[in-house]
């Protein structure tokens, strides 16, 4: 009997007699993390959320829990020798990001944004779409000689995948194509494209995952349709082509990897808390009337409408429906709630309306059919839901979806609500280190069964839920 | 003539039955050597507390004492379907006891008292398994008081009938972890007692051959007392998880139907056979009624058990091996009560096969020592749980059981 162990221990027993027992725990075989792909040298591509990005910010403790960082330590138990290094920002630099300041009864956190603080210049670009922004050059990258193998970047688009000096100081200048995180991998004055630096980081790979494209609709999104491009089919046609460049280099010479599709953004709590007529039953019960919630046409020459159930007021104009506003309505000033008085609309970039989602979602499908056929057809990847012979992830259908309805994770619930849900951050769209922990659990998965592994999921239980 | 109790088999057939669950054993050094196989047992006091129709056999002249200390070690390891990682259960003993008292008052009606504690467990994980927020830490202690009758209705048959007073105590502690504090937790502790009946019947056919079937109820133990605390709440959430509360609750106990035999097979040993039925499908679910404290309102904490009827079969040896010593050895197979889709890590129970042995050392005429020792090892045991169901909290993973315990008491007649 090997369950049997002879550590002899003693207690006094209840009649004083001593009772001397042999125990100790059960014994079961513990699997071992195996894969028959070479996952020695991981490379991953894509952008805010392949970064690390958390609560508005990118910081080194978020980057320490990006997803790949944390896939990454799960591929070494089956790899030996296996390294992954990630572009680590020195601490207290970045662009900043939001902290808790409470949470009251009227169901609102608050947040405080802790300035970003730059490491070499500061670049203010006044004629930004949602106001001035501010350009941080940040210290460059120790990895900056050879490319880190999280090749993710804040704010990188497609559209952007070829434009020389991307990453260039020198095109650090108020409206000019620059992202100073991509800046921070280069070595200085380099032309390099993000296309280029893929090829030469790609080469160096034995795997990947790709989940790319999201910063392409995120700002449209996130500014109620009144920054980025205008999703349409322009756009559209350019990341599906720009995704396939990137993707012919990884998948070159038959690489293995995660293709994943984009999720939509209806399930995102920048978006999600504020459908239209869920939102104006729940303003109505709050307030005790039955006064509609208006917005404005969206293309701001009709009249103010009743909010539909496919428009969406964002996360963030939550808290100002319904508080009194001055507004001039024929020659006096009256202070009306806002929002919930036809004299009184929702402003348009406040709310993402159904025609402006239609746009994304458009671009959105298009997009992800796209990957679905390259992964299929093109580079013939293994299947990961043969169910829908898919061999792309569905983030929808295997996390967003999931989170949205709320899932309980051995005994702790993950819902898709800021701060008590412990999934998204405090940003409305990127996620917590556990969220990270889940989305890495979803390409884990899905590397098990397209490449028949069997690599430990991270218990995100564990992990902390902010990255602040 | 031992075809006669054939008619016995039918109650048991068609049943998907499965005795295990909390059960901790046979209440007695000497029954636990058995293998619990004490129904038409007669060789110890103890045997009144499974059935009081032993007492009008048992019971004579003298005043018969019999105590002792039990102690239980129920350990069970753990691996994460996902996570690979495995995790062993904290050591812990579930300390028991037992006190016997017989005597006869009368040629035909002798009197008893048992204090037993029959069901009880005691689960620790470590404090940050994955599990946690599942449970930490849950234990239920009973303790059973039953004043109990025996009346001689013939030279060979008797019947028994007792009053089961019953104390329980319970509690559970699980993390919050939705919080980065590790220290954040819910404790819930209770107490309570509810009252039970238990009959029995003893005959014997022939010098060789005894029979007994007996059948104590259930038990609700009523717990109004509950008290719920929390700790390491942050300030924001503070209104709904307040730092205390009360709670109610009720504890089912269940029913236990058993049916034995005792077979003198030589002058020197002799055999026994229990069935015995235990009614856990009254372990319907455990819920928690917290009342409304502070600003946050009533709520309800319920773990689904579902547990079915279990059924166990035990086998028991009594070896006469010279004037003082008698050597003691069982085998028993417990079904356990909790079905697949309702494994939880704050109890974890399998079907078990165990063995037993102990002896008994008669030291004087007055004075016998008794000890034994049994061991179970249960079967792998996979949960799985529904993460879409966030009402639920469970974790998946796979558990083996192994159950030690270990008693030793003195005999006594006065």
């Amino acid at each position: 009997m090997k369950n049997f162990c002879l550590t002899p221990w003693h207690r006094a027993g209840f009649v004083a007699a001593a009772l001397l027992l042999n125990a100790c725990a059960p014994n079961q075989d513990t699997p071992t993390p195996t894969t028959r792909v070479d996952v020695s040298r991981y490379l991953a591509v894509g952008d805010t959320y392949t970064a690390g990005f958390s609560a508005g910010g990118l910081t080194r403790v978020s980057q320490e829990y990006s997803y790949p960082n944390l896939i990454a330590r799960q591929l070494q138990g089956a790899s030996n020798g296996a390294a992954f290094s990630q572009p680590l920002l020195e601490a207290g630099t970045g662009a900043g990001y939001f902290n808790l300041v409470d949470f009251p009864a009227d169901g609102f956190f608050r947040t405080r944004r802790v300035e970003g603080r730059e490491v070499r210049s500061t670049v203010i670009n006044p004629m930004a779409c949602s106001g001035a922004d501010t350009v941080r050059l940040l210290a460059r990258s120790a990895t900056a000689g050879t490319l880190p193998q999280n090749l993710g970047v804040p704010g990188l688009v497609l559209s952007q995948i070829e434009v020389s000096g991307l990453g260039n100081e020198t095109m650090a200048a108020p409206g000019a194509t620059f992202n100073p995180y991509f800046e921070r991998l280069l070595p200085a004055g380099s032309d390099q494209t993000y296309l280029q630096a893929v090829t030469t980081a790609a080469a160096a790979s034995t795997f990947f995952t790709f989940f790319l494209g999201l910063d392409d609709l995120l700002p449209y999104v996130r500014s109620g349709g009144q920054c980025g491009p205008v999703p349409n089919s322009t756009l559209s046609s350019q990341m599906r082509q720009n995704a396939k460049k990137i993707l012919d280099q990884l998948t070159a010479g038959g690489r293995p990897g995660i293709i994943a599709r984009l999720p939509s953004f209806a399930t995102l709590p920048i978006l999600r808390s504020g459908k239209g007529l869920g939102l104006q039953a729940r303003l109505q019960s709050k307030f005790s009337d039955d006064a509609l919630v208006y917005i404005e046409d969206p293309i701001g020459l009709g009249n103010t409408q009743p909010i539909t159930d496919d428009d969406y007021v964002l996360a963030t104009a939550l808290p100002r429906i319904g508080q009194p506003t001055a507004v001039l309505v024929g020659a006096t000033t009256l202070m009306l709630p806002y929002g919930r008085d036809i004299r009184n609309p929702l402003r348009d970039a406040d709310v993402l309306d159904k025609d402006e989602l239609s746009r994304v979602s458009v671009v959105l499908n298009s997009y992800n059919n796209e990957l679905d056929r390259l992964a299929t057809d093109v580079y013939k990847m293994p299947v990961i839901t043969p169910a829908k012979k898919q061999s792309t992830l569905d983030l929808d259908v295997l996390l967003f979806n999931p989170v949205a309805g709320s899932v309980s994770l051995a005994g702790v619930v993950y819902t898709a609500e800021p701060v008590r849900g412990n999934f998204f951050s405090l940003d409305y769209y990127s996620l917590t280190p556990r969220g990270n922990a889940l989305l890495a659990n979803a390409f884990i998965s899905a590397f098990n069964k397209a490449y028949r592994a069997n690599i430990p999921a991270i218990d995100a239980n564990s992990l902390p839920t902010s990255a602040q | 003539m031992r075809l006669r109790f054939l008619f016995l088999l039918p109650l048991f057939s068609g049943l998907t039955a499965t005795a295990g669950g909390f059960d901790t054993g046979p209440q007695g050094a000497r029954v636990l050597g058995l293998g619990g196989a004490s129904t038409a047992y007669i060789g110890s006091i103890a045997g009144i507390s499974v059935n009081p129709g032993l007492l009008g056999q048992l019971g004579d002249s003298l005043l018969r004492v019999s105590m002792g200390g039990i102690g239980q070690v129920r350990r069970s390891s753990f691996i994460g379907q996902d996570t690979y990682q495995r995790t062993d259960q904290e050591l812990t003993i579930q300390p028991g006891g037992y006190f016997y008292a017989t005597r006869a008052v009368s040629k035909r009606v002798a009197v008893g008292l048992s204090l037993t504690t029959p069901y009880g467990y005691h689960t620790k994980w470590p404090e940050t398994w994955e599990g946690r927020s599942v449970i930490q830490e849950s234990q239920l202690n009973t303790f059973f008081v039953q004043p109990t009758v025996g009346i001689k209705l013939n030279d060979n048959f008797n019947a028994g009938v007792g009053v089961v007073y019953a104390f329980g105590k319970y509690s559970q502690r699980r993390a919050l972890g939705q919080y980065d504090d590790p220290t954040a937790q819910a404790k819930f502790t209770s107490s309570g007692s509810g009252l039970g009946l238990n009959v029995g019947l003893y005959g014997r056919t022939g010098d060789n051959l005894a029979f007994g079937i007996s059948y104590r109820s259930g038990v609700k133990l009523k717990m109004n007392n509950g008290k719920a605390t929390t700790t390491g709440i942050p300030d924001r959430d503070g209104a709904l998880y307040p730092r205390t509360g009360d709670f109610t609750t009720d504890f089912s106990l269940p029913s236990t139907l058993s049916v034995g035999i005792a077979d003198r097979i030589t002058k020197n040993l002799l055999v026994t056979f229990d069935f015995t039925l235990t009614g856990w499908s009254t372990q319907d679910s455990l819920k928690l009624n917290v009342a409304a404290s502070g600003g946050a309102p009533d709520r309800r904490i319920t773990t689904a058990r579902r547990y079915e009827d279990a059924l166990a079969f035990r086998v028991g040896a009594e070896y006469q091996i010279g004037a003082k010593l008698t050597a003691l050895a069982g085998l028993r197979y417990d079904e356990t009560p909790i079905r697949d889709e309702y494994i939880n890590p704050e109890f974890i129970d399998a079907n078990r096969l165990g063995v037993s042995t102990g002896f008994s050392y008669q030291v004087s005429p007055r004075l016998a020592l008794e000890a034994a020792y049994a061991f179970d090892y249960g079967q792998l045991r996979t949960a799985r749980a529904n993460q879409q169901i966030e009402q639920v909290a469970n974790v998946s993973g796979s558990y083996r059981t192994v159950t030690h315990t270990a008693s030793v008491g003195v005999a006594l007649a006065f």
